[in-house]
Order: C-alpha cells, then structure tokens, then sequence
C-alpha cells in the first residue's frame, strides 16, 4: 500500500489536523459533560425525582458510552471509521431482520450480509466503480436466492425485504463509510453525524417550546410542524456555518452552496426518523432493540443518519468531490 | 393488495441476560453458525470416539415441528441426537434442558444456549405455563424439541418411567413424536464420570407415533408417556 493511503487510514497523528475537528470533538466533550453536571445539580436541588433522575442517567450514560464508539474511529483513521460504519450498518440490519421477520430467511439473510461485506471491501479499497456495481448485483443475488427454496407464496415480501434491508442499511449507511477515503474526511463525517443528532435534538426542544400543530400524528403522534420548522432553521444555520470552515476554498463555500447543505441534512434527518417510525407502526412494535438503555435499538438512535448519509455524499460529490487526490484501487490494484 | 405479514423476532424485547433463560428464544445467522459449527465438531467426535452409528433415519419426519425422545443416561444424549438432525434443520433444533443443571452458571447457560440452542426447563418449578409455552412454540415456530422424559439420567443404566409432561407438550396437535433408543452413551458417559470414555454408541430411530386423537388432559397425557415410554422399550436391543 502506498504511503499516501496508509496515513489516511492509520494515521492518527492527523487526528486534529482541522480546526473543526477539534473544535466539535471539544463541544461534544463539554456538552456531555454539562449534561452530567447539569442532572447532578437538578438531583442535589431535588428538582428531579428519583425516577426522572434514573431515566435521564440512563440516557447520558449511553451517551457518554456511544459518543466515544462514533467519534473515536473517526479520529483514529480512515480504516477504523469504514469498519466501524460496516459494524453499524450490519448492526442495524440485524434490528431490521429481526423486527420484521426477515432473519427467518437465513440464505437470504446470508446474502443480505455478504453484500455488506463485499460493500465495505470496495469502500476500503477507494473503488467507487464496484461501490456502484454492488446494489444491482446484490439486487440479482436476493431475487436468485430467493427463488430456490421453490415456494412462491411471499416471494416479493421475502425480495423485498432484502433490497429494503441491504439498501437502507448496507448502501445508505455505507456512504458514510465511503466519505473516508477523502484525504479531509474527519471534519466532514463529524459534522454530518454531530448536526444529524443535534438536529433530533433541536426538533424535541423546538417543538416542546413552540410546536402545536401535529406533524404527522400517525405516523409519529409526538412530532410538531413548530418542532420540524424549528429544526429546520436551526440545523441550517449550524451546518452552513461549521460547514463554511470545512469546506473552505472548495465549490461548496458559498452562501446557496451551504445552505442547500444545511436544509439537505435537516431534512433528510427528519424523515431518516419519521421513516423509522413508519416501519415500527406497519410492524407493530415500539423499539426495535434493546441495545443502548434509555434509547432502544441502534436504530432508535440512528435513524436520521440513514437517509441524511446518502444525501449529503452526494451533494458533495457533485459540487467537490470525494478523494479525487486519493491513490484509487488501494488493495485490490489496477486503476 | 393484501398487506404484508411481518412476525417479528420472539424474543425482540428481551436483554441480552434474558434472552438466555427465554423459551421465546430465536437465533439468526451468528447463532445458526455456532450450532452449525458444534454440530460438525461433535460428529466428528461421536465418529471418532464412538463410532456413532444412526439406525432408522429414514423414519425421521422431512418437516418440523416434531419431537425427539430418547431414554436417557449420559450427557452425550442431547449431542447425539441433535447432531443425528438434518443440517438444515439447525437453529430449529432445541434440546429441553434441566434449567438447574445447565441454566444457573452463566458459563454453562452460554454454551447450552449458544452451541446447543438448548431451552431450559426448571424441574423443582416447572409450572404448567412453561409446559404451554412450549407446547405453542412447537406448533407456532415448527421446531424439533429434544426431550428426555425420564426427567433426569438413569443412574443404574436401567430406563425409568416417563413423565406426563411430554404428553403435555404435544397430545392433542398434530405434531408426531419420534421414539429413540441410545445404546452405549450410559457406558461411555455415566452420572458419576466427568468425562467419557471411547466405546460404541448406537441410536436407533423409531417411526413416528401420532397423538393427534390424545385429550389433552391428566388422562391424555399419561397416554402419551405411556405409549411413548413403550415404543422407545421396544427399540432397545434387551
């Protein structure tokens, strides 16, 4: 491997190269750390009782647990972050399997898999013609395996179900991954991640402070129009500015350019999470896990991150582009 | 358009530690893998130490739900039979294991649920409601139970009687229950050994016995261990 790429992917001395990389992974120390201090103090004053307290040490402790599991690969390298995104993705593609039914269907479920895996080699690997070729391929290999046990009654529920599964959680959380192969990735994976979350964030206190007319109150009776507007502006705002120090220089720093960028990743985040809740009420379930106490499942969690990943990747793509100074074709050769 | 039929896991809502101890437990492919992989490594045991021979497969039913029983004296039993299933039946294999023998330390509990997918049954507690709900698992999921009805090793080599719990579990479904014999593994294996000795083991497979006509109350149930108890005697080769 040539040495260009093996500093992206292990060089760790790089870890605070940027500016906003240090800046956000200062801010989210602090927040974390305010949140503790802030639930200690509510306690002490005996604002809290026992079970709210209880509830809301839950909640940062898992915090304080994922914070460091998303944000320390990032920093550590870029192979740490492409494994960490696969790790994420075949996690969430379990929750789904196994809310949905769909694990039953183990050859199929195989399949499911392995294309993450071979997705995740051509991340690794800076090969984007593969990264495109997988989704169709993996397409064919469901619908193939699909057919052999012989039996068509529910043939398009158990194709479906794999498409739906590998593309939202193999291909759409895979972009993510794929933003490491730029030389500058950290800053732009931190600021997706940090303003998806802060974007759910800003929705519950927006709407808590000034929503009054439901949004979608089947799909997600708690969801406001106020909380969604609010949201709006408020993770544009965040976005466009962080987003005026990373991506300075390049086409995407001007002032529609960063906007577009802000409005992309507020909404996309909020149907990331209202398509989540839709495919809990079809199913008919409350969480989908157990995983993170407080929270749910992974997906609880990270929902808005679904659809927010593949929409950003390729805004920028179009308007930068991703790794284009990178060596291509790392692993497996040829160009 | 008819909407879609979705049946989500049945242990989604159980912790990690719960899900252990559940009879609602459902592995997937990490799970089908371990039991897959133990399967390959006790047969190649069970061949070279015992060289394991297998009478009677062909009267092993080609569908699930159906129900394993066998006389029982070693703790080879439960290996034997389930690795005598057909591989791609794995993950549907559950061997119905003493809770307070397997399930109270969390090294055991670990290996009879993650290599074996075992199911525990609590001897001193086993209320009605865990003989129910394994009653309609069997017939909801299409699983294959392993079941010893004796409710423990015979000590003395000699079969004891069966307990009516079995006939509990399946008298009155459809769901057939397939006699056993195992020769030798009380030989190899008995209660007072902690670990076996090579010598020959046998099973022997019995046809199906259907109990679909059974009551299922006391009457019904004593029926099924009864008839059950008798068709695994008449495998035996005294």
């Amino acid at each position: 491997m040539d040495a260009i790429s093996t500093q992206r992917l292990f060089g760790f001395r790089h870890a605070f190269d940027s500016p906003v990389t240090l800046g956000i992974t200062i801010a989210v120390v602090a927040v974390l750390v305010i949140a503790f201090a802030a639930i200690w103090l509510l306690h002490a004053a005996g604002r809290t009782d026992a079970k709210l307290h209880d509830e809301l040490v839950k909640r940062v402790r898992s915090w304080a647990i994922m914070t460091p599991l998303l944000i320390g690969p990032v920093l550590l390298g870029a192979a740490w972050t492409i494994a960490a995104v696969a790790l994420l993705s075949v996690l969430c593609y379990r929750e789904f399997a196994r809310a949905t039914g769909f694990f039953r269907e183990r050859g199929l479920s195989a399949v499911v898999v392995a294309s993450i895996a071979v997705l995740t080699f051509a991340i690794a690997d800076h090969w984007y013609d593969l990264f495109v070729a997988v989704p169709p391929l993996a397409m064919v290999l469901i619908a193939i395996t699909a057919i052999l046990r012989d039996e068509p009654h529910g043939y398009i529920q158990r194709v479906g179900l794999g498409a739906i599964g590998f593309l939202l959680f193999g291909v759409c959380i895979g972009h993510l991954g794929y933003m490491a192969n730029d030389a500058d990735y950290r800053p732009i994976v931190l600021l997706l991640i940090v303003t998806v979350e802060l974007n759910d964030i800003f929705a519950y206190i927006a709407g808590k402070t000034l929503g009054h007319r439901k949004l979608t109150p089947n799909t997600s009776p708690n969801k406001t129009i106020g909380g969604a507007l609010g949201a709006l502006v408020l993770t544009t705002a965040l976005v466009a500015s962080l987003g005026h120090f990373v991506f300075k220089g390049t086409p995407l720093d001007g002032p529609v350019a960063l906007l577009g960028l802000g409005l992309i990743v507020s909404i996309a985040g909020q149907f990331g999470d209202l398509m989540l809740s839709s495919i809990k009420r079809d199913i008919g379930i409350k969480d989908m896990g157990v995983l993170i106490p407080g929270h749910g499942g992974l997906l609880d969690r990270f929902d808005s991150l679904i659809l927010a990943a593949p929409a950003v990747f390729h805004y920028v793509q179009y308007l930068r582009g991703f790794g284009l100074d990178q060596p291509a074709r790392i692993f497996s050769g040829g160009s | 358009m008819e909407p879609w039929n979705f049946q989500p896991a049945r242990d989604l809502s159980l912790s990690p530690g719960d899900r252990v101890q559940s009879l609602r437990r459902e592995v997937g492919l990490v799970g089908a893998a371990s039991c897959l992989a133990w399967r390959w490594l006790t047969r190649i045991y069970l061949t070279a130490a015992h060289r394991l021979e297998i009478h009677g497969r062909e009267n092993l039913p080609s569908r699930a739900p159906f129900v394993l029983v066998a006389n029982h004296g070693s703790h080879l039993d439960a290996l034997i039979l389930a690795a005598a299933m057909p591989v791609r039946q794995v993950g549907r294999v559950f061997p119905i294991a003493a809770g307070d023998t397997f399930f109270t330390k969390k090294a055991t509990s670990l290996f009879a649920t993650a290599f074996m997918n075992a199911l525990p049954i609590w001897r001193k507690k086993c209320g009605a409601h865990s003989l129910d709900d394994l009653r309609a698992r069997l017939v909801g999921d299409a699983c294959i139970y392993i079941l010893f009805p004796e409710g423990t090793r015979t000590r003395t080599g000699e079969m004891t009687r069966f307990k009516s719990g079995l006939g509990r579990i399946v008298a009155g479904t459809s769901v057939p229950i397939v006699p056993c014999y195992l020769d030798g593994a009380w030989r190899a294996l008995p209660p007072n050994r902690s670990m076996p000795q090579a010598g020959k083991i046998t099973l022997r497979i019995g046809q199906p016995l259907a109990f679909e006509s059974a009551t299922n109350d006391r009457e019904g149930w004593n029926a099924v261990a009864d008839a059950t108890e008798n068709a695994v005697r008449e495998l035996s080769p005294n």
